[in-house]
């Protein structure tokens, strides 16, 4: 009986230093959301206005649809962001 | 030329130059390290699982270390439904994990610094889940585009916008990973220049700020391989349930 008492404690510290390592795990996965969610904006943007120049220049209309597509970029850029933040919340 | 701190990432040819249809195929320094990277991973994956004790030796708890961790990301991230998945994921992560790793030797080349590389890895992913939302969903897969409860006069908005957010995940997954890689290394090499221009007087402020990098362009080797293979399981996961 006093063996298996020992066994539980050790087992319970043991259990104990596995969630720390995982704690300390998350930071390092913290680290790589940042860096995700910061490209993510900035690649919506630039898509968005790639696509309008090529849209500009088969319809001929310069600078209009550049600047829609644009601004939908960003729309698109914080919708993601937004997304992302949505999802590491439901985590 | 050797405080250029772009010259590093130069591309040049090794041995004779193949011409294959107008295609110039010729072996250059980035080839020569990519057979490196998987030569590395193939003999780390042979001799870690040669010898299959049940207490592991080191290069076998390595070998099985790589493998629970990516099989628990692909648990975590994208359900069970893409177990048989499990195969590429864990190619990718290696893969771009010691493109990584090697480019931190001293002398070589990071073959990951090039976007070329990068967009054509994004590109795979991003054209196989798609390939594989349409034959899973068929054309129902087109209903990623339209989220629920959207007002009718918003819709045609909220398509584009959807469909361009859908398009900028390659360019994003592709311009991470070389960018960070770049800058990273072009940081390390201006640092080290400074280390010569200084001199012996006022060199060991930059050695020691090119020490703390290197350990800081360590850690976003291995983050930025695990960010790859991440959002390559939320992009799976994406194109396999659809609505979750």
């Amino acid at each position: 009986m006093k063996e298996f008492k020992e066994i539980s404690t050790r087992l319970k510290i043991a259990k104990n230093k596995i969630k720390k390592e995982n704690n300390d795990g998350s930071n390092a996965a913290s680290l790589g959301k940042a860096l995700k969610i910061s490209t993510e904006l900035v690649a919506s943007v630039a898509v968005g206005a790639t696509i309008g120049f090529i849209l500009d220049n088969w319809f001929d209309t310069t600078p209009l649809l550049t600047i829609c597509f644009f601004f939908i970029g960003v729309a698109a850029g914080i919708m993601n962001v937004f997304k992302s933040a949505k999802r590491m919340q439901n985590k | 030329m050797s405080l250029n701190p772009m010259h590093q990432f130069e591309v040049y040819k090794i041995g004779p130059e193949i011409n294959l249809g107008g295609i110039n195929l010729s072996f250059t320094n980035a080839s020569l390290f990519m057979i490196i990277s998987s030569f590395l991973i193939l003999s780390l994956l042979f001799f870690g699982t040669k010898k299959k004790s049940l207490v592991p030796s080191k290069i076998q708890l390595i070998t099985e270390m790589s493998y629970t961790f990516v099989a628990k990301m692909i648990n975590d991230t994208a359900g069970s439904s893409a177990k048989s998945f499990f195969p590429f994921i864990f190619t990718l992560f290696m893969f771009v994990l010691f493109c990584n790793m090697v480019g931190m030797l001293p002398y070589s080349f990071t073959v990951t610094s090039h976007i070329i590389v990068t967009f054509a890895l994004a590109a795979i992913v991003f054209i196989g889940v798609t390939i594989i939302g349409f034959i899973k969903h068929g054309f129902k897969y087109l209903e990623l585009f339209v989220p629920k409860g959207v007002p009718v006069v918003l819709l045609p908005l909220i398509v584009i916008i959807e469909i361009i957010s859908y398009l900028s995940r390659p360019v994003s997954l592709s311009v991470r990973l070389f960018a960070n890689m770049m800058a990273g290394h072009t940081m390390l090499k201006v640092f080290g220049g400074f280390v010569i221009s200084l001199g012996l007087l006022g060199g060991w402020l930059p050695l020691s700020f090119s020490v703390a990098l290197t350990g800081l362009e360590i850690l976003v080797a291995f983050l930025q391989a695990y960010v790859f293979a991440i959002l390559t399981c939320i992009y799976l996961n994406d194109a396999l349930n659809l609505h979750h």
